[in-house]
């Protein structure tokens, strides 16, 4: 910092005021989320406690036989705090060595699975039987202090089967992300390169489509899809699908439905490339697509992969596509999160429903953390300048 | 979560996979069902998938999938779980099929009174009886030397002396949530002092005498509610009774279990209950009765008509309720009736009876009209009369538009 | 590029996007202007149900559609001009509210509630979100380096979540006697029911959707703060410029493109107000536009739904979009037509 210019130096007021708005800002922005990660480890009647520190310590959940001791929070902590420096500094290395020139984003992929999968069974299988056996050894410190138990979690993942839904969230978020960039790259693409006035109203229905409220579409697609099979009968004869319930019918509704934020937005990462670079492939006697391929796309990743998070934001979160048009056997998270609050609930229902809601935010935590820097390097090169 | 309970849990979902052995029909017939979500239901879907080939969807918002679904052809679901109010657009589409000829080959276990007959055909079999009730915390009611109430009055007069004296946060609880909750709260009330909602040629009768009594006698309530009252469901003063913040509530009948449960409850056995009260004397509880039950689609083979209403029957049978016999007020043989359904059965059972909720397209309007209509009155926006001439109108206009009224 | 490669390069997305917006947005657009209904007949019913011990059975006089030799329910389609338009507006109880200047009187109606909360919502959230996700952006460009990445993380949170849950987080925190309700409670010393009147669920909605909007307004201001040119800056501190001038005239007016695309992007999304209706269930005292159009759509017990008057609210909602957006189709014209990018 020495060598900032002395009038860039801040006063000592304006560096406290700054640094106070952020710690301020970071305990709201992650208050809400880590109160509910609390409340999902605690026995029903802790976790609707309306003392905050019964919430906290859950003596209800403690008595119940589960909880953790000193120990416990210590080694844990540690685990998570090592998890988590690993996989800022080790795993992007190893990535980096491992995965071939072009295929990091494969690599990435497999990487953070398999990391995650480790994770998970450190944490949760191999830690708690070591601790379970250090924990009576040593006396006052093996003693739980803090009420703390996954029965919640046990319920959702293992009698409520919960990763059938995981697994349809995964089908359908990769496959709205894959088939949506593929037709926006494209689409962007040419946006980008026509300035024809046809591409002028393209661009502005789109937006006007990106505006519309999607309960007006929504409603209108159900009475088509349950019928699907007699509609579509007199073309297709007895092989004619039954639209509801299937998850690419869904992945078609929804990259439809993103379709416009995704080819704004691409265009004007392609608007950024200079016009020269496919002028000069096409002059060495390139098609379009050839240098489209070639020679444009090497150098759009940040903004494709910019696009692509917000598409699997909009595909994994989404949740009045998915709860209308998929039946249970192909039911995503989010939907069949709501569903433990729409039917006659019980508390522990609602506890379980929070557990739920805790797993599923987990990826996304994942994601963000390994993809952090490419937003925002892929905000700065791109969508910013349009 | 210890590695120990992990293969636990992994052992029993394994032993549940092989209970097969269960269900007495071998069913071979790709199957599938549709109902709501509650605990009854889990039970029965869950007898059903032991016989195989069987899969059960269970969804709260079924209402809006299931008329579609069944109308389609072939019908995507070969059972259907409808309760008095839902089999309407069925029966309208005409999409459910008559069973008294399954009734007579394979449904010799079934009462006569599970049969609901519409111009003497079988539409459906019902499996329970669903209705609002009084739920009272008997500890409170003894120390303060109060009488089990039987009208609002006394309810009214109940929840004043404990206000006084207390000992709970509010003393009343009420499934006033905007929306379908605070119309059949209304509902009750209105049929308690003795109203009609619509009059023969289809036009609304609810800005009526009945109606304001109605209102006031609700609006007299909200004194002793949790200000809150207005976003309350089932599952809030459920809450609220458990953890022990309140003293009397008209809850379902199917919440009773839950007050017993020990994981939730703070409360376990303190809370009794007792037949819905009188909105006037000589009147009806002022409570309304539903039925929940299955149907079989119509655009269906005969087969697979025949295999669905035998797996049906299977899951609607005495081991079944035997198993969860607190679950619902159960109309299936084997059934105890317990403390936990005593109000249930006094309020079916009371002289006049309860009406049974209207199964009819003008019922459905009015209930909406009246859901999005009355929130305004408890807010104070408006007058009892403005808030029952306002939910005329809607109602009218949305009978206009369904054809209903000219 | 020749129409023919523009044609192949744009022609998926445009399928897609007509197939699955376009088609079934004409289809509101018709439906708007027409009625649907069953054809019914009066039909003497008798219907046992039953009580806990005997079965009850009435006769009455039910309404049935009559159905085809299909079996499907018959139906009469007739165009009725604005009439659904009619039946969502009210002008009668609209004209008699504003003659006699009866605020309460019209927002009886519900479009006319729902369009107040939707236009406060949308123009209280536009400058807050802003403002915070600015002062977040300033704030951790400001910061060490060291710890710029854990905040930008714990700044992204709320934005990515869930939106439902999200909400179900903050309404947690506040209903009944949620902590931060008793918090509030025991620091003001008086019973707070945070769901009990209109204003204070606004505030929470209000609340909820800054926590959630701001951190993309961030993202995009910091990606924007990191191309400032310095060279500008450095002048600027060289003319003896103030901090908060330097913020004003060369900050601000680098991140005015984005300014202008966070809020239309937000216009937009705000303007379709949804999830913190149902998250919040605040209809008895605020619905949104979208709300009442998904109001009409949702079925009751006897499976009416009002298809007219949801298309005729769907399409006066289009009609506020397509104002909104006016400014911004003008500048696009301008940027089209200017073309040199």
């Amino acid at each position: 910092m020495s060598d900032t210019p002395r009038a860039l130096r801040q006063p000592l007021s304006l560096r406290l005021g700054s640094a106070g708005f952020l710690a301020f800002w970071c305990l709201i922005a992650a208050f809400p989320i880590f109160w509910i990660g609390v409340m999902s480890f605690k026995a029903p009647v802790d976790a609707f406690a309306s003392n905050p520190l019964d919430v906290i310590f859950g003596p209800a959940t403690r008595d119940g036989g589960d909880g953790l001791s000193l120990l416990d929070i210590v080694i844990g902590l540690a685990f998570l705090f090592f998890s988590i420096r690993y996989a800022m500094t080790w795993l992007p290395k190893m990535v980096a060595q491992h995965s071939p020139g072009g295929q990091m984003i494969a690599g990435w992929i497999i990487a953070a699975v398999g990391y995650a999968v480790a994770f998970v069974i450190g944490f949760f299988v191999i830690l708690p039987f070591v601790l379970g056996l250090l924990n009576p050894i040593l006396g006052p410190l093996g003693n739980p202090i803090v009420g703390l138990t996954t029965q919640h979690y046990e319920a959702v993942w293992v009698e409520n089967q919960f990763y059938n839904n995981f697994t349809n969230s995964l089908i359908v978020t990769v496959g709205v992300v894959t088939v949506s960039l593929t037709v926006g790259t494209l689409a962007g693409y040419g946006l980008a390169r026509s300035g024809s006035n046809l591409a002028f109203w393209i661009l502005i229905i789109a937006l006007v489509f990106r505006a519309l409220p999607h309960s007006v579409l929504v409603a209108g697609y159900l009475p088509v899809f349950v019928n699907s099979a007699e509609i579509l009968r007199p073309f297709l004869g007895d092989a004619a699908p039954t639209l509801y319930g299937q998850p690419w019918a869904v992945i078609a509704v929804l990259v439809s439905i993103n379709q416009p934020f995704t080819i704004w937005m691409l265009r004007s990462f392609f608007q950024n490339i200079p016009n020269e670079l496919d002028e000069a492939a096409r002059v060495d006697g390139c098609t379009h697509f050839q240098a489209f391929r070639w020679v444009i796309m090497p150098v759009m990743w940040p903004g494709v992969i910019t696009t692509g998070l917000f598409s699997f934001l909009l595909a994994y979160n989404d949740f009045l596509v998915t709860s209308l048009l998929l039946d249970q056997s192909n039911q995503t998270m989010v939907p069949a999160i709501a569903g433990y609050f729409n039917r006659e609930t019980t508390t522990t229902d609602q506890v379980e429903a929070v557990a739920a809601a805790v797993s599923i935010t987990a990826p996304l935590f994942l994601l963000v953390m390994i993809f952090q820097r490419q937003i925002v390097s892929g905000l700065t090169a791109g969508a910013v300048k349009g | 979560m210890k590695l120990k309970t992990i293969l636990m849990a992994g052992a029993l979902s394994a032993v549940a996979s092989m209970a097969y052995a269960d269900c007495a029909v071998d069913n071979e017939v790709e199957l599938r069902s549709l109902t709501a979500a509650f605990e009854a239901w889990n039970a029965v879907t869950a007898a059903w998938e032991e016989c195989g080939n069987f899969q059960a969807e269970l969804n709260q918002e079924f209402r809006t999938v299931q008329p579609e679904a069944f109308a389609a052809n072939p019908s995507l679901y070969q059972i259907g779980g409808v309760s008095n109010g839902t089999i309407t657009p069925l029966l309208n589409q005409g999409t459910i099929r008559p069973l008294d000829d399954l009734v007579e080959m394979y449904g010799q276990n079934l009462r006569p009174n599970q049969l609901i007959r519409i111009n003497g055909e079988i539409m459906a079999i019902a499996m329970m009886v669903n209705t609002q009730h009084l739920m009272y915390r008997a500890d409170i009611l003894e120390d303060l030397g109060i009488d089990v109430p039987t009208t609002w009055d006394e309810v009214l007069a109940a929840a004043e002396v404990i206000q006084e004296a207390g000992v709970v946060d509010y003393p009343l609880g009420a499934t006033l949530k905007s929306g379908w909750n605070i119309a059949q709260d209304f509902n009750n009330m209105f049929l308690g002092y003795g109203g009609t909602f619509v009059n023969d040629d289809g036009t609304p009768n609810v800005n009526t005498e009945a109606g304001v009594n109605a209102l006031g006698t609700m609006m007299a309530m909200t004194e002793y509610l949790d200000p809150e009252y207005l976003v309350s469901d089932s599952t809030y003063v459920q809450q609220q009774f458990q953890q022990g913040s309140i003293a009397m509530a008209n809850l379902w009948a199917s919440r009773a279990a839950a007050m017993d449960d020990e994981a939730e409850s703070q409360v376990v056995g303190m809370v009794n209950m007792a037949a819905a009260p009188l909105a006037m004397e000589g009147g009806a509880p002022a409570t309304t009765l539903w039925w929940d039950g299955i149907v079989i689609a119509a655009n269906i083979s005969d087969e697979e008509a025949a295999a669905a209403f035998q797996v049906a029957m299977e899951g609607l049978d005495r081991e079944m309720v035997e198993a969860n016999n607190d679950a619902a007020i159960w109309l299936v043989e084997g059934y105890q009736a317990g403390r936990l359904s005593e109000g249930a059965i006094a309020t079916a059972s009371a002289q006049p009876a309860p009406a049974s909720y209207p199964s009819t397209s003008q019922m459905g309007l009015m209930h909406t009209a009246l859901g999005n209509e009355l929130p305004a009155f408890f807010t104070g926006e408006v007058s009892a009369e403005e808030a029952l001439a306002a939910v005329e109108a809607a109602y009218t206009t949305s009978a206009q538009e369904a054809g209903i009224l000219e | 590029m020749k129409f023919k490669t523009f044609a192949a390069f744009v022609g998926p997305s445009l399928f897609l996007m007509f197939l699955f917006i376009a088609a079934p947005l004409v289809s509101v657009f018709i439906g708007s202007f027409q009625l649907t209904q069953p054809v019914l007949e009066q039909v003497e019913e008798e219907t046992c149900t039953p009580g806990f011990v005997t079965q009850t059975c009435t006769t009455t006089m039910v309404t049935r559609p009559i159905l085809d030799e299909f079996g499907e329910i018959q139906t009469t389609t007739e165009w009725v001009g604005w009439t659904n338009y009619t039946r969502v507006l009210d002008p009668e109880a609209t004209w008699a509210a504003i003659s006699n200047w009866d605020w309460n009187a019209l927002m009886q109606v519900d479009f006319w509630a729902a369009l107040r909360f939707t236009l406060m919502f949308t123009l209280v959230t536009l400058p807050l979100v802003i403002g915070v996700g600015l002062a977040i952006a300033l704030a951790v460009n400001n910061a060490a380096k060291s710890i710029k990445g854990p905040i930008i993380f714990v700044s992204l949170l709320p934005f990515i979540i869930t939106p439902v849950i999200g909400a179900l987080s903050i309404r947690w925190l506040f209903i009944g006697d949620g902590i931060l309700t008793s918090a509030l409670e025991a620091w003001l010393d008086q019973d707070i029911a945070m769901f009990a009147q209109a204003w204070t669920i606004e505030l929470m909605m209000l609340f909820y959707r800054v926590w959630h909007v701001a951190p993309f307004a961030f993202v995009i201001f910091y990606a924007g703060l990191q191309t400032v040119n310095q060279d500008t800056l450095e002048s600027a501190i060289i003319d003896g410029a103030s901090r908060w001038d330097r913020l004003r005239f060369v900050v601000v007016p680098h991140l005015m493109p984005l300014i202008v695309f966070i809020a239309l992007i937000h216009l937009m999304d705000t303007y379709r107000v949804f999830e913190e209706i149902v998250g919040f269930t605040s209809q008895a005292h605020v619905i949104s536009l979208q709300w009442l159009t998904y109001d009409f759509l949702q079925p009751d017990d006897a499976g009416n739904r009002a298809f007219g008057r949801a298309s005729a609210s769907a399409m006066l909602t289009m009609v506020g979009i397509v104002f909104l957006l006016i400014p911004l189709l003008r500048r696009t014209w301008r940027d089209h037509h200017g073309g040199s990018h």
